[in-house]
């Protein structure tokens, strides 16, 4: 009680809001690896980094909700490209994903490059987006941050059915009469909206660990759709808070490596010691 | 200030930009010539992890002692590359991960360590964070080292020797690079050693991600390996070709955006690949295959056609049933300039205020309607569909139809001599 006091209240309140982004993302993250498109994230968590300075230049504002929303329109923009190049030209889905996420980063940078080269005030503070770095959040942040997290993790649950259906067997789910495409889209807007969010914690260039690490190591616990998604949100949650954490106490150590580090230790335990699918395992059973 | 200071302070600014320039054009087209094989053996997402990944070998060996650059530093990267690729491979073997789901993980721990790493040494490693995401090509010229009396950046070395092992490296194996790209199967059974040409191609990647590093940071290496192919692939189809127009296209973008950060003052890696983008769209329209502009053109070349054809067979259908009333051919501002193009080409005619034929117009609108009715005929002898059901089909494939399906159609159906509908089939003109 006394350690915990010792914490400011700002801190607490940022640890409790990553915490539920975490959880949140890797509960979205789930249908993007189950559906195998777990790198088309990569591109949309890349280009945020210009929707969130392009915010800044268009509206001269640097609250977080403006910035949010600026990665959130890149996001659904840069997987807007994925799909025209996929409808007009004969360049491979692999390119695509890492022509995109590479050209949208330039963009980003060139933004970003521009603006502090001409010394405008309030720009100082964007590179933090590039890493994440939770200790500049306000409380009031925290909680948009967590709300939005909510109520996504609101909407998967509420559609998880359709959700499960489309990300195994998308030819019967449209034999069947569902709106396969609508749903479709439903997904990857939640996964880029879960993108911008979780930038603030692990930064444009790591968030894709948030949405791919938890999955695929919960995968390994279990078949069964909806404790992957409890297993996913649960070790998303544990390795944002213990990034949070480490680099709380640790100057100069950016968050998102640090998130990813923790996420990347409980994917190794995940691998060798899950009961069924695990190395161990399959090694007495072999 | 003189104009002989003038001109001296000139003299070296140019020479400092002529310095990062080459320095770009070196490991872009290093970058670029590697992309094509990525790129066409669809492992161009392998490449942004390795580009990724190779970011902890790199701290290591500095932390070593090596010089960013240095010898040890590239032995750094090429280990990375390696473990990353080998990290891969064994959850795919090991743990059943699907490919990309595996890769996910891999590199994002792999960079999320070496920025660790760096963060966590900061004290002691000359690389700086932001340095390492887009580059820092700017400061290039001001390392510099000393070669036959010449200072050089040390960056540019590097890369041109980077490039020259690459580019001997590829053009002494290119066959076997060729055929394990297009067919690895048919190349492990007549005895290439796939392995080995597969593995070569990772080393060279690993080789010009690290030489690009400084120049132009693990991101947007990404981009100058994989966007210049990509272009390319549009643009033409032989593979030795295309690493070429690859090479080409991302010395330009080095040109292009080092002088378009200097004119806007922003960052000269950001925009290469905001230059390498334009590029790949530029390519995507005035690709000549499947560009936009080839397509649209196709399209609009076939729309042409079909209203000219179906404005000689509406004439020609009048003609047939010899109505009162005249024909209406022109009802659209399409149908109106056909209309003009077919009078004017001498294939309809204006005669007591009604439009007809004329000889060649005949020819070509008997065509369409033979076409038209062959199909009808094939169709209601084999196809066991509704009479009304057989003209939308056949009036879309009436525009498609050559001369000698148009025999074979006939020998089958050859014993009518009329089509469902009960009007007789043209003779072939």
């Amino acid at each position: 009680m006394n350690s915990l006091a010792a914490i400011p209240y700002n801190t607490l309140v940022v640890a409790a809001a990553v915490a539920v982004v975490g959880f949140a993302s890797g509960v979205v993250g789930c249908f993007g690896v189950l559906r195998r498109r777990a790198l088309a994230g990569d591109a949309a968590a890349h280009a945020t980094l210009a929707g969130v300075v392009a915010a800044f230049v268009v509206t001269g504002r640097r609250d977080l909700p403006t910035l949010l929303a600026g990665a959130f329109v890149a996001a659904v923009a840069s997987l807007g490209c994925l799909v025209l190049i996929r409808r007009f030209t004969r360049t491979r889905d692999d390119a695509a994903t890492a022509l995109v996420l590479s050209v949208s980063f330039g963009i980003g940078i060139v933004l970003l490059s521009g603006l502090s080269a001409r010394g405008i005030s309030g720009a100082g503070g964007l590179e933090q987006f590039l890493l994440g770095h939770t200790a500049a959040l306000t409380a009031t942040d925290a909680i948009t941050l967590a709300v939005v997290s909510a109520m996504v993790v609101l909407v998967v649950w509420a559609g998880l059915k359709e959700a499960t259906l489309v990300s195994f067997d998308p030819a019967f789910a449209a034999a069947t009469g569902w709106p396969v495409a609508v749903i479709d889209y439903a997904l990857v807007a939640l996964g880029a909206a879960m993108v911008g969010v979780g930038l603030p914690a692990a930064g444009a260039v790591l968030v894709t660990a948030l949405v791919v690490i938890p999955p695929v190591a919960a995968r390994q616990w279990t078949d069964r759709v909806p404790t992957m998604l409890i297993l996913a949100g649960v070790i998303g949650l544990v390795a944002a808070v213990g990034g949070v954490a480490a680099s709380a106490a640790v100057p100069r150590l950016a968050t998102g490596p640090t998130i990813v580090l923790v996420a990347a230790g409980l994917f190794a335990v995940s691998f060798f010691c899950a009961p069924e699918r695990g190395w161990f395992a399959r090694r007495r059973g072999a | 200030m003189t104009i002989d200071t003038a001109a001296s302070v000139w003299g070296e600014f140019s020479a400092m930009h002529a310095w990062a320039i080459a320095t770009a054009a070196v490991v872009a087209a290093g970058c670029a010539l590697v992309g094509t094989l990525l790129v066409v053996r669809r492992m161009s997402l392998l490449g942004d992890a390795i580009s990724h990944a190779v970011l902890p070998g790199i701290a290591v060996a500095v932390l070593a002692g090596g010089r960013p650059g240095g010898v040890l530093v590239l032995v750094g990267a090429v280990a990375a590359a390696l473990v990353t690729v080998l990290l891969v491979q064994a959850l795919r073997r090991e743990g059943g991960l699907a490919a990309d789901a595996g890769t996910g993980v891999v590199f994002t721990t792999l960079f999320a360590l070496g920025v660790v790493i760096i963060t966590a040494a900061a004290s002691r490693i000359d690389l700086d964070p932001g340095c390492i995401l887009y580059g820092i090509l700017e400061l290039v010229p001001f390392d510099t080292v000393r070669v036959a009396g010449l200072e050089m950046p040390r960056a540019f070395l590097t890369g041109a020797g980077v490039l020259a092992v690459v580019a001997v490296g590829l053009a002494v194996t290119w066959k076997e690079q060729l055929f394990t790209a297009f067919d690895s199967d048919a190349a492990r059974a007549v005895g290439l050693p796939v392995a080995a040409v597969t593995g070569g191609l990772l080393a060279a990647t690993a080789l010009v991600t690290v030489a690009s590093f400084e120049a132009v940071g693990a991101i947007l290496v990404v981009a100058m390996l994989v966007v210049p192919a990509a272009a390319a692939e549009l643009l033409v189809r032989r593979l030795h070709v295309m690493a070429l127009v690859a090479m080409l296209l991302g010395v330009v973008a080095a040109v292009l955006g080092y002088l378009a950060a200097w004119r806007f003052d922003t960052s000269a890696a950001g925009m290469m690949a905001v230059v390498l983008g334009l590029e790949y769209v530029l390519a995507a329209i005035v690709a000549p295959e499947d560009g936009v502009i080839s397509r649209l053109a196709a399209r609009l070349a076939l729309g042409w056609r079909v209203t000219c054809e179906d404005t000689l067979a509406l004439l020609w259908r009048a003609d047939e049933a010899r109505a009162g009333a005249a024909p209406q051919p022109f009802r659209s501002p399409g149908e109106w300039a056909a209309g003009l193009w077919l009078a004017v080409s001498g294939r309809i005619v204006r005669d007591a205020g009604r439009w007809g034929l004329t000889a060649i117009g005949r020819a070509e609108a008997e065509t369409v309607v033979r076409s038209h009715r062959l199909w009808e005929a094939w169709l209601g002898r084999h196809a066991d569909l509704p009479l009304d059901h057989l003209h939308p089909p056949a009036e879309w494939i009436e525009h498609h139809l050559g001369a000698d399906l148009r025999r074979r159609i006939e020998a089958d159906v050859g014993a009518e001599e009329s089509d469902p509908h009960g009007r007789s089939i043209p003779r072939e003109p």
